[in-house]
């Protein structure tokens, strides 16, 4: 390992308050020692993570109330040293960090609130990319329908929830004051999708539009997702259901090509 | 382009900021120029490239980077310089810019511009990634001082020696921030004149003003108030040295209107005005603005 190597690890131990004597590397000054010298970055590390976290969690922020956020700060940074290269992504972990660790998990909610969050940060700057048309659909030969697939605009995401986090969500977004937590019975389903205008745009998902958008997005073929259809509706009506939204989605965006190979 | 003025000059441009973005979409505000900060527009698509597109079709640009990483021991970020060429083959700005720094380490990132030590192994590692970089984009990159905060040990020269001699070793230019010079010059006790001095006029290509914080004894580069006056000065002293120079304000918090900014920026055109001559100020090797897709 070169000495600069050996500098820069130190100084990166020295940020993340590992075990490093970086400092025997830094000149004091007349006002401050080394350590105080390396502190100014210190500091700085972790006001960066932070303001990076905050900006994209805003609403959790406001779930949980500045106390207590700054707990969630303060071991979301200890737990993950930032491995990204843009702070864009330095947050994205949040959802699956609320879900497993003590005393975040105790409350499930909190990582719902930071998935829906997340779905929107996704879907702002989700590649572009050109919808299908309702045209192209039409053209396609009867055949086609055989092994049609379906690729989806990468904004689309289906958010699956066990708690009235989405209702949660939508008060604080609103200033409003949240419903008391509540776990459903079953979870529900929203859908998030980016317009052409790159406007976010959400709606509850009914079960059996959930069961052939969750297939659909998973590449399977359209006879498959009628299948699916089969358990909500009887067999004369899964082709007239299957097709209404399928027109749905490529109207609204969804799919950016039909891959009938 | 007057005799003594080989380099490009672009005028007096602004750090494009989202908080701005419609201000300068829907009115079109006089300004010769933006700077962006490359960073926010990689990302894969959305709003943040779409008004990036808008705003380019009626402004010249330059690039400026955070995150190359230039002066790290770790190999240099293939997927970051393939993001970054894609965005200036999107954006074609007059030119890209990162810092004299390193920002990460053993797979860690501090998301800040830390310093190195001047001396002749760091400049040689410098130099050779440089050239990487420059090779892998097909054109010369600048390279902006830093404000700083620590002084190594195993510094053995000044920091103007250390960054003329890999401007020379290179072929990079040299983006000079008068802020950070100034701040500088105040944490390391030199005189920030001797840095500007010191300096070879042929590399320098850009100029960067900003505002900074006191924290005790020491100045923070903290890019959250206007130009304070002693920067002015030592601006007006880097014009009579360098004469014509694209020159830009960066602001980062504490973002106050467009309207405010762009009254800032306009203290710099009064003070270029005072230094140098109108035929030094005669805006050359503007960019072609890009046709709307």
């Amino acid at each position: 390992m070169s000495d600069l190597q050996k500098l820069q690890h130190g100084f990166i131990d020295y940020l993340v308050g590992s075990e490093t004597d970086i400092a025997r590397h830094i000149q004091p000054n007349s006002a401050l020692s080394a350590k105080e010298r390396l502190n100014i970055y210190a500091y700085a590390y972790k006001a960066r993570l932070k303001e990076a976290i905050t900006t994209d969690y805003e609403i959790l922020h406001s779930y949980l109330g500045d106390e207590q956020f700054e707990q969630l700060l303060q071991h979301y940074i200890s737990k993950h040293p930032s491995q990204e290269t843009n702070l864009r992504y330095y947050s994205t972990k949040m959802a699956s960090f609320l879900r497993t660790e003590v005393p975040f998990n105790n409350l499930p909610i909190l990582s719902e609130i930071a998935q829906i969050e997340a779905a929107f940060t996704n879907s702002f700057d989700a590649k572009d990319v050109e919808p299908t048309t309702l045209k192209q659909l039409s053209s396609l030969p009867p055949a086609a329908w055989e092994n049609l697939k379906f690729i989806f605009h990468p904004a689309v995401q289906i958010l699956t929830l066990e708690f009235n986090s989405f209702e949660t969500w939508k008060a604080l977004t609103d200033e409003k004051q949240p419903p008391t937590s509540k776990q459903f019975n079953s979870p529900n389903a929203w859908l998030l999708w980016r317009d052409i205008e790159l406007i976010t745009h959400y709606r509850p998902l009914p079960a059996s539009e959930h069961a052939a958008l969750k297939l659909a997005l998973q590449e399977e073929s359209f006879p498959t997702i009628c299948e699916s259809l089969l358990e909500y509706f009887s067999e004369d009506e899964v082709p007239i259901k299957a097709i209404s939204y399928l027109q749905v989605w490529v109207h609204e965006g969804f799919i950016t090509t039909l891959n009938i190979s | 382009m007057s005799k003594d003025n080989t380099r490009p000059f672009l005028g007096f441009g602004l750090g494009l900021r989202t908080e701005h973005y419609q201000y300068v979409i829907e009115y079109k505000p006089q300004v010769d120029w933006f700077e962006i900060l490359s960073e926010n527009y990689m990302v894969p698509g959305g709003k943040p490239l779409a008004n990036l597109d808008k705003i380019r079709t009626n402004y010249p640009m330059v690039m400026h980077g955070v995150s190359m990483s230039i002066g790290s021991t770790d190999p240099l970020n293939t997927r970051y310089l393939k993001d970054l060429k894609t965005l200036i083959e999107r954006v074609e700005p007059f030119w890209y810019s990162d810092h004299l720094c390193w920002t990460h380490a053993h797979n860690i990132n501090s998301h800040d511009l830390l310093p190195l030590p001047y001396n002749e192994t760091t400049i040689q590692h410098l130099v050779s990634r440089i050239n990487q970089v420059q090779e892998f984009i097909g054109r010369p990159m600048l390279i902006e001082n830093l404000s700083s905060y620590v002084t190594y040990n195993d510094s053995e020269m000044s920091e103007w020696q250390f960054l003329n001699e890999i401007a020379r070793r290179s072929g990079c230019f040299i983006l000079l921030d008068i802020n950070n010079i100034f701040v500088s010059a105040h944490n390391h006790q030199f005189n920030p004149k001797d840095y500007i001095h010191g300096i070879d006029k042929k590399h320098v290509m850009q100029f960067h003003l900003a505002g900074h914080s006191q924290q005790d004894e020491m100045l923070i580069d903290t890019h959250d108030h206007s130009v304070c006056d002693p920067v002015w000065d030592l601006y007006r002293y880097a014009l009579s040295r360098f004469g014509a120079v694209s020159t830009m304000i960066e602001r980062d918090d504490n973002i106050p209107s467009f309207i405010e900014l762009r009254e800032e920026l306009s203290i710099a055109e009064k003070i270029a005005s005072d230094v140098l001559s109108p035929e030094q100020l005669i805006i050359s090797g503007k960019p072609v603005l890009k046709s709307a897709a």
